[in-house]
């Protein structure tokens, strides 16, 4: 099944085009209170059963992070930055004291920038593990909400053992990371992800190689490589419209630099290629901790760091599992930034949503705009 | 990989040869971070420089930032090169300051279509106006809030 | 027994219909009465308590434990809760996270759409007092404020198994309430 960017008019049974006489096209809200929908709404203008034109309404998990952070100080912004994407909260926070490091000219040691990677990565698998678990609650798909979810907590375990919390960590402080490994975690850790990619093979026969699958998913839903490109898409929706773009390859921060990873983008730009983008993914942070563990520095794991933001401006960039998340930090002295604009992946991903949609069916519309994973409650902020 | 700046040189020294007159600042903040000043009546032409000719196709995010006590608002685009495999990791900053008391500027939602939902924040955040921004409605904030734009500095809610 | 007649009416099929009201209305008091006594209350509270089907709907961040809790490590399943798509068919509604001024219009037409009985379970500080974000210029400070809340589960998430042990909790509610409670 192709799809172009205007909707074919098939008309079979008479039914009359918008531009006749008397046609009407059909507006319909699809949110906030739907299993399909997440915490938003789209307004999808419909002929017939095939989409125009559809246009999200986001804010109805608007909490306004950005000023708050503005009247507290920078330890105390740190659970509250992390919670716009809950599932992938050390992303968030790496971006944040990248920020306040490069304001303060303080490098963290060594030990401490493979320590915020490793957890950056297990929080990635983390991540796409919940996303597709939604995914199959859009499909109908009830195996694949159970299975990533029981497998999720595999990570959960160790992430708990890193950091005493599930999933809202507040693990990475400016200057490094709280704590050091505990005892015996490398071993688990090991253990752990060989068993995961046995798992993401099997997920492979039942999920992605299924017919049930492929054609719902392969040709619905495409974005061009230009489109991509011009509405500012980035993350695993951007490389799966074949862009080559991965800041921790383009500009390596933290340990990136010394890791060795391949960069996954698939052609089609349609959903199918964005799932896989996803998988790949996953299979490459879970190769990526094992190496980190294997090469992990000795010595401390924090450096001092005083709790001021110096005058100045920076920018920080951070690939997460969503895109890129990126703080745009201006200092003045004092304990908190004079100004903390906060710009997430799926912020800059909603621009995207209008044209993955048009023209796709109003049953495909679930398969499609999940695809692109956009975190309703981590673009709103 | 060096820490020279010398792509980054060479970026600003091809924009000040076209715009002679215009730019009033452009600086290597650091190794890739520029920062491009230029005043608001200017800047679609710059901007339409900066995606053809550097390369700077893919949009970042727009901030808007209340300088108060300068008694204007900076408006920074934030901007990355696709196009140009050898200037991935560069971010252009491109920026420009309104007065505060007329907050009017020309809206780049035609050179770059992904800065629209940007836009549409600092209007009803910050109280800006865009001239030619295809929906000017708001994005974030309750459908019918009568209150001051939220992210101004002199605005201050009551905590419970 | 006195009925109360407004006006006096010389329409005998009009004074025979006021008077089958009054029989209609007492024989339904009567019917309340006996379901409400020990063995058919019991029936009718097990079958609620157990079947306990939330609405679709997702506030904020803390449905990411929500998530988690109805997944394969910590089923909900097993407690009867099932996540069921028709208002009028749910007959529970788990407030999870925060609260925006633009979903709390929304949240209090689902409340009001859904069929006597219904629950409400906080889940989460922000649903309880605002939490992390309680001086944001866009939240409502809590879900008692505009919803009559049953159980409060505290937490920044709460754990799955602290979700868990408030479902336990609102059942152990149901199990020695009145059938016949809410009007």
């Amino acid at each position: 099944m192709t799809t172009t960017d205007k909707p074919t008019q098939e008309n079979t049974l008479g039914s009359p085009s918008p531009d006749e006489p008397g046609a009407q096209t059909l507006t319909l809200s699809v949110g906030p209170q739907h299993s399909g929908s997440g915490h938003m709404r789209l307004i999808v203008e419909l002929d017939g059963d095939i989409i125009l034109n559809a246009e999200p309404d986001p804010g109805y998990v608007h909490r306004g992070i950005e000023k708050i952070i503005e009247l507290r100080n920078i330890i105390r912004s740190i659970p509250v930055i992390e919670r716009p994407s809950i599932i992938d909260a050390s992303n968030l926070n790496h971006a944040w004291v990248r920020a306040i490091e490069e304001l303060q000219g303080v490098e963290p040691p060594a030990r401490g920038q493979y320590l915020r990677c490793l957890l950056n990565e297990m929080n990635r698998i983390m991540s796409h593990l919940y996303w597709l678990s939604i995914y199959g609650v859009f499909l109908g798909h009830t195996t694949m909400f159970m299975w990533p979810l029981g497998d999720r907590e595999l990570f959960i375990d160790l992430a708990e053992s890193l950091t005493g919390a599930r999933i809202t960590y507040s693990y990475l402080v400016p200057g490094g990371v709280r704590r050091d490994l505990p005892q015996g975690f490398a071993e688990e850790a090991i253990k752990r992800t060989e068993y995961f990619e046995k798992r993401l093979d099997e997920y492979e026969n039942i999920f992605f190689k299924n017919p049930l699958f492929t054609s719902r998913a392969k040709g619905v839903g495409v974005l061009s490589r230009q489109r991509a490109i011009e509405l500012g898409a980035t993350g695993p929706t951007l490389r799966g419209s074949g862009v080559e773009a991965d800041l921790r390859k383009d500009e390596p921060y933290a340990a990136y630099g010394e890791l060795d990873f391949k960069v996954h983008t698939r052609p089609d730009g349609d959903s199918y290629s964005r799932v896989m983008v996803h998988v790949d993914e996953m299979r490459e942070s879970s190769q990526l901790i094992r190496q980190m563990l294997k090469k992990l520095p000795s010595g401390p794991v924090r450096r001092k760091a005083p709790i001021v933001v110096p005058r100045g401006e920076a920018y920080s960039r951070v690939e997460s599992a969503r895109g890129e998340c990126s703080f745009y930090m201006i200092g003045e002295g004092g304990d908190k930034p004079y100004r903390a604009r906060y710009i997430t992946g799926s912020y800059r991903n909603m621009a995207a949503i209008s044209a993955v949609l048009q023209g796709v069916r109003l049953a495909d519309m679930p398969t499609s705009w999940w695809s692109i994973d956009y975190w309703p409650v981590e673009a709103d902020r | 990989m060096s820490l020279s700046h010398e792509r980054e040189d060479n970026l600003i020294k091809s924009l000040r040869e076209n715009f002679p007159t215009d730019i009033k600042d452009a600086t290597t903040v650091r190794r890739s971070r520029i920062n491009i000043t230029v005043s608001p009546d200017k800047i679609v032409n710059v901007a339409l420089f900066i995606r053809d000719k550097l390369g700077f196709d893919h949009p970042t995010g727009v901030s808007a930032v209340d300088y108060n006590r300068e008694s204007r608002f900076e408006i920074v685009y934030h901007l990355t090169s696709i196009a140009k495999s050898d200037q991935r990791d560069i971010l252009l900053n491109l920026k420009e300051s309104v007065p505060r008391n007329t907050p009017k500027t020309t809206s780049l939602v035609k050179v770059w279509p992904g800065v629209e939902n940007f836009e549409r924040e600092s209007i009803e955040m910050f109280g800006l106006q865009f001239e030619g921004h295809p929906k000017p409605e708001k994005l974030f904030l309750n459908d019918n809030w009568d209150g001051p734009p939220p992210m101004r500095k002199e605005v201050r809610f009551p905590t419970d | 027994m006195s009925a109360q007649k407004p006006a006096q009416s010389d329409d005998p099929i009009e004074l025979l219909a006021d008077s089958m009201n009054v029989w209609v209305g007492k024989l339904s008091d009567l019917v309340h009465k006996v379901v409400d006594t020990e063995p058919i209350r019991n029936v009718i509270n097990w079958a609620r308590m157990y079947s306990l089907w939330p609405v679709n709907i997702t506030t904020a961040c803390c449905s990411a434990e929500f998530g988690a809790a109805s997944g394969a490590r910590h089923d909900l399943e097993r407690f009867g809760v099932l996540p069921y798509g028709s208002l009028r068919q749910s007959d529970l509604i788990v407030i999870e996270g925060t609260i925006t001024k633009k979903m709390a219009k929304r949240l209090r037409m689902i409340y009001d759409q859904m069929a006597i009985p219904r629950y409400v379970i906080a889940m989460g500080d922000c649903a309880i007092s605002g939490g992390l974000f309680h001086d944001s210029y866009s939240i409502v400070n809590g879900a008692h404020e505009f919803l009559p809340v049953d159980v409060f589960v505290p937490g920044c998430p709460p754990r799955p198994e602290a979700l868990e042990h408030g479902i336990i909790m609102l059942q152990e509610k149901i199990r020695s309430s009145k059938v016949y409670p809410q009007s």
